[in-house]
């Protein structure tokens, strides 16, 4: 497995002309023998209307999809696909452990604190914004 | 005036005492819910990636168990990173505490794979597997479910599991349940706490 490269502009925040903020979008090392992972973000919609963030993508990741924990009940959590986050305008909608998170699904590159990695969000209205995932320990 | 001063400093010392001694008496409160479990937790034997593990073998030692599955990628690695935090936190106590997690999808994580999954988050954690039918067996008599869910194309199955972390005393009796969730520094307090 190839090292993670790492991004030669580390964008931590991403921001589109529409007025969506991205920020502190961040992922955990990823132990040997764990072949997915998670990424974890904030967006914020300054926007007057609202949003939908459609889908993810990155290219160290075969593929990348958005997916939630839920609750089942009695200390049970599952995890489903989704196919989109809403936005609501004025909203910060944060992706964190327990709830939403994009999901890398075949890890293509180990992840080590201080790798970073490119990730491409689509937004139904706001279009593409690039940012960079931070690999650090977080909860 | 004298009188007048023994009085209040009478009423001083009355306070200063009572709030010293509440503190003092008041009982620790666990983060976790307490179990008052008069006998023995289920004594498992399942596969390590260097050969059978029991749980009868750490009797003397506070165990932790979990049980998740290494393609989880928020919930089981959030709570092994809690867990690891924890065990920091701890410091040589970590040495009277032995975290082990326990897969519920033995079809793909193999004991080298749990192995190498559970030491990247700390060296002394354990990892272990074992055949459906043990890992079913296990899960049941913790009260654990799981169960296989749809995903999507690119994920295969999901599963859909407790993800509630035990606590089982050095005496080998089930003590403590945490939830997902508690933060690292409640779970080492926990910890503290049972270990004897």
């Amino acid at each position: 497995m190839r090292k993670a490269v790492a991004a030669p502009v580390p964008l931590t925040t991403g921001c589109s002309a529409s007025g969506m903020s991205v920020t502190d979008v961040r992922g955990r090392p990823s132990p040997s023998g764990a072949t997915s992972a998670a990424f974890y973000l904030t967006i914020e919609n300054h926007g007057a209307e609202a949003d939908r963030l459609a889908s993810a993508d990155s290219s160290t990741c075969a593929p990348t999809e958005l997916h939630e924990m839920y609750d089942r009940g009695k200390g049970v959590m599952g995890m489903r696909p989704v196919t989109g986050v809403d936005l609501p305008a004025g909203a910060s909608v944060m992706l964190r452990p327990g709830g939403l998170h994009v999901m890398c699904i075949d890890r293509l590159a180990d992840f080590a604190p201080g790798d970073h990695v490119a990730l491409t969000l689509e937004f139904q209205n706001a279009g593409t914004i690039e940012v960079d995932v931070t690999i650090r320990e977080s909860r | 005036m004298k009188r007048a001063l023994i009085i209040a400093g009478l009423i001083v010392a009355l306070v200063v005492g009572a709030y010293v001694g509440l503190r003092v008496s008041r009982p620790y409160v666990f983060a976790g819910t307490v179990i008052q479990s008069p006998e023995s937790s289920y004594d498992f034997t399942l596969q390590s990636a260097s050969g059978p593990v029991s749980l009868s073998d750490f009797r003397g030692k506070v165990v932790v168990l979990y049980f998740g599955y290494t393609f989880c990628p928020d919930v089981c690695p959030t709570t092994m990173s809690d867990l690891a935090t924890a065990m920091k936190l701890l410091d040589e106590k970590a040495d009277d505490v032995q975290v082990i997690m326990v897969s519920v999808d033995p079809e793909r994580d193999t004991p080298k794979i749990m192995k190498e999954y559970v030491q990247a988050f700390d060296p002394a954690f354990i990892g272990l597997s074992g055949t459906s039918e043990q890992i079913a067996a296990t899960a049941a008599k913790y009260g654990v479910f799981y169960a296989k869910q749809e995903g999507s194309d690119a994920t295969g199955y999901l599963i859909s599991h407790t993800a509630t972390v035990m606590v089982i005393d050095a005496g080998g009796r089930l003590k403590l349940l945490e939830d997902f969730g508690t933060t690292p520094e409640d779970m080492a307090a926990d910890l503290k706490h049972v270990i004897t």
